[in-house]
């Protein structure tokens, strides 16, 4: 052992200096690929050009939906500088205001809770141990049983025309791709989670889905959660305004 | 000559391990679930998020020429109510405060059937580009849910009878090819609920009421 440890001292110091610089080396080697790694381990070199393409679309995506808040705070300036009758256009502002906030267009903030759903520690290969989109759509629907009044996923609010879809294991909301871990936020009334969590289907929810198969369900309750804007689309194609019901204004 | 030929050995493994703490911070930070989904997979992601990018331009676009309306009768000091009144047309339909109509389908569905499976069924028609929905009478909006076991729906507080209707407006062709594809929601359900039927019909003409939901927040304060 003193042999050993002689031999050692007696090295150059710029050896030791490149031992200790190659340890860490390799070790960074195997964690990138780690990194790699699952839910499932495929081969990278098909899908770093695909990676490379999905980053640089969402990150169109992120100034686009950035571009649509911008446009509508500046539209909601100019309505307000509006030059007609002042009680119409007041009357109209009000109810544009309304509607925006009904729909979801305006970012809102109040008491609530965090979600954060993860996959199992350990996930197998079985689909099970893996959050799904379906998981997603049972915990909001839950918030809002329990009387939750806002509610987002990741950074897409849910809005009347939200869908959370499973595309193999990667999971869409507004068409928008999920980065895992998945962050369910409601705003509510102060009683929120106990409403949510001494309710039957909530409680059946946890029992057959999160416990069996060891998903990982943690929340925050807080005074203040936001609740993002929907910077989506609101413009129809198909449907217009009944013009049998009562006209507008 | 020794001592230089040490330094480069060194700065070169300073490099690499500069370059892979890098790589290794960039990855974990940017995609943390990207990498882990298989080349088909990524494609239909690229796909979903590039039709989603298209449908945030032509909402881009549609935006700047109301600014550039609104901005244009406002130096010539005219007023824009015709415009306000449109946008507000628009908002307020979407919101599912006024009633629609437009092309669509009707979905009648017969036997056992949980809640689950209605909400199932409805997000595979937000999915499909639905506008509008409404199960009944009911307006489907954020915060409606079809709850209850088999034998006992109810949606916004109404109890849903055993043979109902679900109403949708979007492209009845796109709507009706979703649902009912070999392997599609239909086709699952069915599976699931024995002795379930669920008939789609493709209409010119869909009629869809306003919600009667509140949908003004009562505990959240909007940042306007």
């Amino acid at each position: 052992m003193t042999a050993v440890l002689a031999r050692i001292r007696a090295l150059p110091s710029w050896q030791v200096t490149l031992t200790g610089a190659l340890f860490v080396l390799g070790f960074l080697i195997a964690a990138q690929l780690a990194a790699e790694g699952p839910r499932i381990r495929y081969t990278s070199q098909e899908r770093a050009p695909l990676i490379e393409t999905a980053l640089g679309l969402q990150e169109q995506q992120d100034a686009l939906q950035t571009r649509i808040l911008e446009l509508r705070a500046q539209i909601v300036e100019l309505e307000g500088e509006e030059p007609g009758s002042e009680a119409l256009v007041r009357q109209i502002n009000a109810a544009l205001e309304h509607a925006r906030i009904a729909g979801g267009l305006v970012q809102l903030t109040g008491p609530g809770i965090i979600f954060r759903l993860e996959d199992a520690d350990n996930p197998g290969p079985e689909r099970d141990s893996l959050v799904t989109a379906r998981d997603i759509r049972t915990l909001v629907q839950e918030l809002w049983l329990a009387g939750a009044e806002a509610a987002s996923i990741n950074s897409e609010r849910v809005t009347t025309g939200t869908a959370v879809l499973d595309i193999g294991n990667a999971i869409l909301a507004n068409s928008a791709y999920l980065a895992p871990p998945y962050e369910v936020r409601a705003i509510g009334p102060d009683d929120l989670y106990e409403r949510l969590t001494t309710s039957a289907s909530f409680i059946e929810f946890v029992r057959s889905r999160i416990e069996p198969y060891g998903l990982r369900l943690s929340f925050s309750e807080l005074d203040a959660v936001t609740v993002p804007a929907y910077a989506g689309t609101i413009r129809s194609r198909y449907g217009r305004p009944d013009p049998s019901a009562e006209p507008v204004r | 000559m020794i001592r230089s030929r040490r330094r480069w050995a060194i700065t070169l493994v300073a490099a690499i391990l500069g370059v892979l703490v890098v790589a290794q911070l960039r990855s974990q930070a940017a995609n943390p679930g990207l990498s882990n989904l298989s080349a088909q997979e990524l494609t239909l992601v690229i796909a979903n998020v590039n039709t989603r990018n298209e449908s945030l331009r032509a909402e881009v676009a549609d935006l700047e020429r109301t600014v550039a309306s609104l901005t244009d009768a406002h130096d010539r000091g005219e007023s824009a109510l015709d415009e306000l009144r449109s946008d507000l047309a628009a908002l307020e339909a979407w919101a599912g405060l006024t009633p629609v109509v437009g092309p669509g389908v009707s979905i009648r569905v017969t036997g056992e059937i949980g809640g689950e499976g209605v909400e199932d069924l409805l997000n595979e028609l937000r999915n499909a580009g639905a506008e509008a929905v409404a199960v009944e009478a009911v307006r489907v909006v954020a915060g409606s849910v079809v709850y209850g076991l088999p034998g006992g729906l109810s949606v916004e507080n109404t109890a849903l009878p055993d043979g109902f209707e679900i109403r949708a407006i979007g492209s009845s062709q796109i709507l009706t090819g979703t649902l009912t594809r070999a392997g599609g929601v239909i086709a699952q359900l069915g599976a699931t609920y024995e002795g379930l039927t669920i008939s789609v019909t493709p209409l010119d003409v869909v009629s869809i009421p306003a919600t009667e939901r509140n949908l003004v927040p009562g505990h959240g304060t909007p940042s306007l």
